[in-house]
């Protein structure tokens, strides 16, 4: 409990808060760009926490990881187009709204939202850490090993269309991640002779390469539908009164994203309509949804705030990353030097109440620096796309060009940025390739410690063998609804 | 429709490819190097094999159906355009970023960029002189700034040009 304080009282010293306050501002606007969500944002920020200070390193990340389900729903709003994949559902109700000349009240509306299931994924990341703690502290390496695996198969298998495909993804993911030196031993593997190659590719060129690139080069095909009018209407009180006197259908919601959040594989591109198909389901008076209903706007707003709460648990406790951004997150912590996983609740408990406080703070700040900068953000909503094209590709390949300063660093970058938009277009998901890569060094680890320690009895083990079944029982009901639903498809299409 | 093999197959085809080279490859790794990368491979080998077998059997039946080979059909992207046009527009976008990339290399990249965003604004984007003028040294001020604050780093060209520029 003092650390819990203590950690408070270090968040709340000047250069702190500066860091903080820079994460939610670049949040801010990340979230505003269209196509650019939290992995892009947090990979750009790789490079500038190179040798930071750890705490500094944590607000940062954090804060701009908090605020882009907030912010993001600016686009969604004024649009109707997502500012990143957290917001879809808002568009249902939240563009009918701003049509009606009400933005401001769904702004509103949404934003304290966020801020509330911001507020309540901190709060039961912070009741979790200590309930866990002895459950946590009993898995050995072979248990962390088919953690893993559960992992990457949960998100092969439920962020695309096809688990096959899914899983393939995930393992290009670790294909990527097995260049270069071996853990275990110095040998170089996959280099093709280039010794550029000998070091691993970067996660900061893996992470731009597969999610910015792509949705540049996409903008740039397609253009963007630009705000007619960017004009915000009546109605801030409203909107913020709406989401009070529905505090239940907040709560309700803000449970539902911590527990997607927490499952490995969801994420941010469904927890959104889960949440709206909830509210959908649980009203009786249905008939205004779809039409400019403010509780279709609150629900996926309290509920793509909560989830990172939720994410945060799996990232720090086993070191499994549940979605994509977490999976940067977790390159980030191994940037500064810190090893996730079940050794975070001895070593640096502090570090993990940090998160917490950063997350708190952070949605209170992007939800009123949101409200208070609406006017100018709204403004941003007109500017076309190709005017902001040619800078995001200035801060990509800058970016990548710090991972290790060399020609190599934009060639990889071009190349796994084909890849990226190659996977995109034929529906390889692209979360489960870059959760992949950043488990790739740990999954071997844990391998071989397993093997090393316990030679294959480590298959025996308790854990092992529940989890295996675990996997097995997820990727065959898995395969089995997708056949259903393909069934159903069919008989719809005759009809 | 004749084109019987679309990018998509081709792309799984890669994969098939990779995955092929990666076991072959890791034979030759020494024993703690090689578990790892082999058996994932390996994995990933019989997997990818597996889905192309899917691939053709879909095609077959969607060709055999008469409403067209698989062309693009199941595309994860809504494009409003013709694929052709849209395999076209990516390679030219391409294409820039190349030049871009040849720019970088022989002038470095300060000015290259500067350059790359003044000309876009100019020509692509269709913006005013004034415009695009201010736009470009807004990337070179950006870029002045990112390193001198951040201690960030650039390639520099062939030529070599006093700071900022090079």
């Amino acid at each position: 409990m003092e650390a819990f304080f203590q950690a408070l009282t270090v968040l709340l010293t000047p250069s702190h808060l500066v860091y903080l306050v820079g994460g939610v501002t670049l949040g801010l606007c990340v979230g505003i760009l269209p196509g650019l969500g939290g992995i892009v944002g947090m990979t750009i920020l790789l490079p500038v926490i190179y040798g930071m200070d750890i705490h500094n390193a944590f607000a940062l990340l954090i804060g701009m990881v908090a605020v882009i389900p907030t912010s993001d729903t600016f686009p969604s709003v004024m649009m109707g187009i997502p500012g990143s994949s957290a917001s879809q559902a808002t568009i249902m109700d939240g563009y009918p709204l701003a049509k009606k000349g009400e933005a401001a009240r769904a702004l509103g509306a949404a934003f304290t939202a966020s801020l509330i299931g911001g507020l309540f994924g901190a709060f039961v990341l912070s009741l979790i850490i200590p309930i866990a703690r002895p459950l946590v502290l009993a898995f050995g390496s072979p248990e962390l090993f088919m953690l893993a695996v559960l992992g990457m198969s949960m998100v092969g298998v439920l962020s695309g269309n096809q688990p096959i495909k899914g899983i393939i993804g995930a393992g290009i993911g670790l294909m990527l991640g097995a260049m270069g030196d071996a853990p275990a031993i110095a040998e170089y593997r996959y280099t093709f002779g280039f010794d550029y190659l000998m070091d691993g590719i970067s996660l900061v060129i893996v992470g731009l390469g597969l999610f910015a690139f792509p949705e540049i080069i996409d903008l740039l095909i397609k253009g963007r539908p630009i705000a007619e009018k960017a004009e915000l209407g009546r109605g801030w009180f409203d909107g913020l009164k709406d989401t009070l006197r529905h505090k239940w259908i907040v709560l309700r919601c803000a449970t539902i994203g911590v527990i997607i959040g927490f499952i490995p594989g969801l994420g941010g591109s469904v927890v959104d309509w889960i949440a709206y198909g909830h509210i959908i389901q649980t009203s009786k008076d249905r008939e205004r949804f779809g039409k400019g209903d403010i509780r279709g706007v609150i629900a996926p707003e309290s509920a793509n705030n909560a989830k990172e709460g939720g994410g945060l648990i799996p990232t720090f406790l086993f070191g499994i990353p549940g979605s994509g951004s977490m999976a940067v997150f977790l390159g980030g912590l191994l940037i500064l030097g810190i090893q996730p996983g079940p050794s975070m609740l001895t070593e640096n408990v502090d570090l993990i109440y940090t998160a917490i406080w950063s997350l708190a703070l952070a949605n209170i700040f992007g939800a009123g620096l949101a409200l208070m900068l609406a006017k100018p953000i709204t403004k941003l909503t007109i500017v076309p796309f190709r005017y902001l094209a040619p800078f995001m590709i200035l801060i990509i390949t800058f970016a990548a060009y710090q991972a290790s300063y060399s020609w190599g660093d934009l060639i990889a970058l071009l190349l796994v940025g084909i890849l990226g938009w190659l996977m995109k277009q034929f529906g390889w998901p692209r979360p489960a390739a870059l959760i992949g890569f950043v488990l790739a060094g740990n999954l071997e680890q844990y391998l071989f410690i397993s093997v090393q320690r316990y030679g294959f009895d480590w298959l025996t083990r308790p854990g092992v063998i529940i989890m295996t079944v675990i996997i097995a029982a997820s990727l065959g009901a898995s395969i089995v609804y997708q056949n259903k639903l393909k069934a159903a498809g069919r008989t719809a299409a005759k009809k | 429709m004749k084109q019987w093999m679309s990018i998509r197959n081709l792309f799984s085809l890669f994969l098939l490819a990779w995955f092929a080279y990666g076991v072959y490859e890791a034979r030759g790794y020494g024993f703690l190097a090689k578990i790892f990368p082999m058996y994932v491979s390996l994995v990933l080998l019989v997997l990818v094999i597996v889905y192309i077998a899917i691939e053709i059997v879909q095609g077959i039946r969607k060709t055999g159906g008469g409403k067209g080979a698989a062309t693009g059909s199941d595309l994860s992207v809504d494009w409003d355009m013709p694929l052709e046009e849209v395999y076209v527009a990516f390679m030219l976008n391409l294409g820039i970023l190349i030049g871009v990339y040849i720019a970088i290399y022989l002038i470095g990249y300060p000015l290259a960029m500067t350059l790359f965003i003044f000309l876009f604004y100019r020509f692509m984007a269709g913006a005013s002189w004034v415009a695009s003028v201010v736009a470009g040294a807004a990337g070179l001020g950006f870029m002045a700034v990112a390193s001198h604050v951040l201690g960030m780093d650039w390639p520099e060209g062939l030529i070599a040009l006093p700071w900022p520029l090079g």
